[in-house]
């Protein structure tokens, strides 16, 4: 029941962010950010039970839509450290992930998540793969370490940007911005803690779906207060902080 | 602490016997609710006390020296000392005494009134031993980068100024004057002290002084420059 609110509210929160900001995306305002949310909305999408069986069955019906939501999940992932390491002044992070380390965990990832797919057997679609999983032991086996592949990459670009998020949280800057940094370091902290879920004993599976969720609400919600933030400065300019100019 | 609401009914009775409470909120202009609110609270804020003794025509220090914590408010004795004055002088009015007396500009206008946009800071650097704050967070339980927090915001809790006063030993109005509760006037002190303070100072004071206000000026605007940057880039990035 939780499961299910939780992510047809979040796909309702994103869809809603995002047709939000149609307008400004046509003025050519902050492109990335809307289509970051494009990214995310297939994702959530592409986890749900009901969704992901209309789209896997017109893929072939083998779960090739859940590598497409891993790659989804990936370039989301990746586009948004982008935009928060340029907006929170995080050039060393920036280059961090762009540079030779952050790639290879990108290449890394993809390629185990690829390889450890064709060795499953993945006929029959399921979202999470959860009848794929119980199939057989080497199948249930096989379906964790794609799962944990699958999260390592947002977990480490996250991590990376986590440093800059706390800076900003600690700096002086606009209430609703240093709101916002909390947020998504909120998320980050919970996409993080993602990849301890095979730690999480069997029977309060729900705790990934909540962890899981959190981690893209907190984000999103970071999103969305800075561009309320940026709308608010524009009506009313801002004063002067430290009221010290004579 | 603010004043207790049952000091304060009984001073208000003492002052105005006879007028209600909706008339005295209407000649203080303040509004009923705020007043009510306080009240229910039970601590009235300063600055109501200030308010309403200004529309009777009285002067606030007396109605504040009444209040426990604000004894020896009335003390004449130990008048601002003349770092106090020079301290509520605003910057640009230093800068104007460096012209003119440099044989610049005109002679010397009149001193805006205090408080200026940074006098709560340069009240207390003024009275500062260099231990001020250690003894006032002390006294108070304030924490220093509360203390400290107040001045960057040119604001300092009536009850704090009274407490920094007392550890420096100076007189007990002056923080209230630089964080603008209460006139120079109400204060006690002397009309033109501020003037007389600053032309009793040497060229070289006065140029030092008013470059190291210029120096904390300029600390300040680039601050808020750079921040206005990295806001920009965020509203530009992600926003």
């Amino acid at each position: 029941m939780i499961v299910t609110v939780l992510q047809w509210g979040t796909l309702a929160v994103c869809a809603l962010v995002a047709l939000a900001r149609i307008p400004s995306a046509r003025r050519g305002e902050n492109r990335p950010v809307f289509y970051i949310l494009l990214l995310l909305m297939v994702a959530i999408l592409l986890s749900i039970e009901e969704p992901y069986q209309v789209i896997d069955r017109f893929l072939g019906g083998i779960n090739l839509a859940n590598v497409v939501l891993r790659f989804v999940v990936f370039a989301a992932v990746f586009f948004l450290g982008l935009q928060i390491a340029k907006g929170f002044g995080a050039e060393d992070a920036r280059r961090f992930l762009t540079g030779k380390v952050g790639i290879g965990v990108a290449v890394l990832s993809s390629a185990v998540v690829i390889g450890l797919f064709l060795m499953m057997d993945t006929a029959g679609s399921s979202a999470g793969l959860v009848d794929v999983a119980a199939k057989s032991a080497r199948n249930r086996a096989l379906v964790e370490y794609y799962g944990a592949a699958g999260r390592l990459y947002p977990a480490f670009v996250l991590l990376a940007l986590l440093p800059a998020m706390v800076r900003t949280v600690r700096s002086r800057l606009p209430l609703i911005i240093r709101g916002s940094a909390v947020s998504m370091a909120v998320g980050s902290a919970a996409t993080a803690l993602s990849l301890g879920f095979p730690l999480i004993p069997p029977g309060f599976g729900c705790w990934r779906f909540v962890i899981n969720y959190t981690g893209i609400l907190c984000l999103v919600l970071g999103l969305v207060l800075i561009w309320a933030g940026r709308l608010a400065a524009r009506r009313l300019p801002r004063p002067p902080a430290g009221g010290a100019v004579p | 602490m603010p004043l207790p609401a049952k000091a304060f009914q009984h001073w208000l009775h003492s002052v105005a016997p006879a007028t209600s409470t909706a008339d005295i909120c209407r000649i203080a202009g303040i509004k009923r609710t705020t007043l009510a609110q306080q009240l229910v609270r039970g601590k009235v804020a300063e600055a109501t006390l200030v308010s309403i003794s200004r529309a009777l025509g009285l002067n606030p220090v007396d109605g504040l020296a009444g209040f426990e914590s604000y004894a020896g408010l009335r003390d004449t004795s130990r008048p601002p000392t003349q770092a106090e004055l020079v301290s509520q002088i605003a910057t640009t009015d230093l800068l104007r005494a460096v012209i003119a007396r440099t044989g610049g500009g005109e002679a010397t206008a009149t001193l805006s009134p205090a408080p200026h946009a940074t006098s709560v800071r340069n009240w207390v650097d003024a009275i500062d031993d260099g231990d001020v704050r250690h003894r006032v967070s002390a006294a108070t339980g304030i924490a220093r980068q509360n203390f400290s927090a107040q001045l960057t915001a040119n604001r300092l809790a009536p009850e704090l100024a009274v407490a920094t006063s007392r550890a420096a030993g100076v007189g007990l109005a002056g923080g209230l004057v630089a964080t603008g509760l209460i006139t120079e006037a109400e204060a006690g002190w002397a009309p033109g002290a501020r003037q007389a303070a600053l032309e009793a100072l040497s060229d070289g004071e006065l140029a030092t002084l008013a470059g190291d206000r210029l120096q904390a000026l300029g600390k300040t605007l680039r601050r808020q420059e750079q921040e206005q940057a990295q806001t920009e880039k965020i509203w530009e990035n992600l926003g």
